[in-house]
């Protein structure tokens, strides 16, 4: 590794006690080049106690604003505290914290500017629920077709971003409510280069996930193909340097 | 003849809703109804006479009433929504200012 980057992790967090431990513990041993960051997003539950007792940096939501705007309060104060990259990692215990160097590692020998942690490039026998492979195949199918570009795993939230991404999404108006497929198809389309690099990941082991239910995930589909429908009719933009 | 100029409104209304999301000034979240209302209404001005067999399905006898009662269901729907949404970020702004003139004090206080 070159002269030494400023890398920080941002784990957004909502009722994670069960968990939240464990990661930071994991994180701590694994990771321990980088700086840690947990956005508390309002938690009801003792996430924020836990956090403070295990000495990390840690930013309560004033009030619940989900976790894609709390991603991108952590991107803010990457941008602000001049971090070179930024690895979004979550903080249910799916992510493992040795493959969060590997991505970074890519991120530094390529000139990728988001490196996606993906759980489907290779069989890394993730045991996936049937309508989620679905909805990852259509998503993968819309990308390769609309950005001539396969991208396996698009609704892996597990990143790794470098300065130019976190500059652009701490600057973002419009940072999607569920920033998956149509965050990828909106960035390689101002000519980012989005790589990525084959993860393992655990099933969630303690809390609720946010994709549950029947009428949520529907809600989801409807609103991504909306999304990104916009996304493509605005056509593609300049990459601003 | 009539029909192309209920087509023509429809198109602006689509373009306009486009414009305002792609000017940053209505989010895409936002829009979302604004859209599907558009769309129906372009559907209806191409084949002015689905509203008849859906009345029929209804069935009401003078079809145009139908399609004011959506219209208005529609408006009023929308309109609560926005209400809610406006109750809910009265009630964030005022958190947020009470949250900073706390925190102003603490600074000062240091």
């Amino acid at each position: 590794m070159k002269k030494s980057n400023k890398v920080l992790i941002v784990i957004p967090a909502y009722n994670e006690e069960e968990n939240i431990g464990k990661v930071l513990k994991e994180l701590k041993s694994d990771v321990s080049f980088a700086d840690i960051l947990v956005i508390n997003d309002c938690s009801k539950d003792k996430t924020a106690e836990i956090v403070k007792k295990a000495g990390v940096k840690c930013i309560n939501n004033v009030f619940n604003m989900r976790y894609a705007m709390a991603i991108q309060t952590g991107i803010k104060y990457a941008a602000l505290n001049d971090y070179d990259y930024v690895i979004q990692f979550d903080a249910d215990g799916q992510h493992i914290a040795k493959e969060a160097k590997k991505l970074y590692e890519h991120a530094l020998k390529t000139d990728a500017d988001i490196v996606i942690g993906s759980r489907y490039l290779k069989d890394m026998g993730y045991p996936c629920p049937v309508f989620r492979r679905i909805g990852t195949k259509i998503f993968e199918f819309l990308i390769k077709l609309f950005c001539h570009k396969h991208i396996a795993d698009p609704l892996s939230g597990f990143q790794c971003l470098n300065r130019q991404v976190i500059l652009h999404y701490s600057k973002m108006g419009n940072y999607p409510e569920y920033p998956d497929a149509n965050l990828v198809i909106e960035m390689l389309m101002r000519g980012y280069k989005i790589e990525e690099v084959p993860v393992r990941m655990r099933l969630r082991e303690a809390g609720e996930s946010m994709h549950g239910g029947i009428i949520k995930p529907i809600k989801y589909m409807i609103d991504m193909f909306y999304s990104i429908f916009f996304i493509i009719i605005q056509g593609p933009k300049r990459k601003e340097r | 003849m009539n029909r192309i100029y209920f087509i023509i409104i429809a198109l602006l209304c689509l373009l306009y809703i486009v414009r305002a999301v792609r000017k940053n000034s209505l989010s895409i979240k936002e829009s979302f109804w604004w859209f599907v209302a558009s769309v129906a209404m372009l559907i209806l001005a191409i084949f002015p006479y689905s509203i008849d067999s859906i009345a029929k399905i209804f069935g009401v006898d003078y079809p145009p009433s139908l399609f004011f009662v959506f219209c208005i269901i529609f408006l009023v729907l929308i309109n609560f929504r926005s209400s809610r949404r406006i109750a809910i970020q009265n009630e964030k702004i005022t958190e947020l200012a009470q949250h900073i003139a706390i925190l102003e004090e603490k600074v000062n206080d240091k």
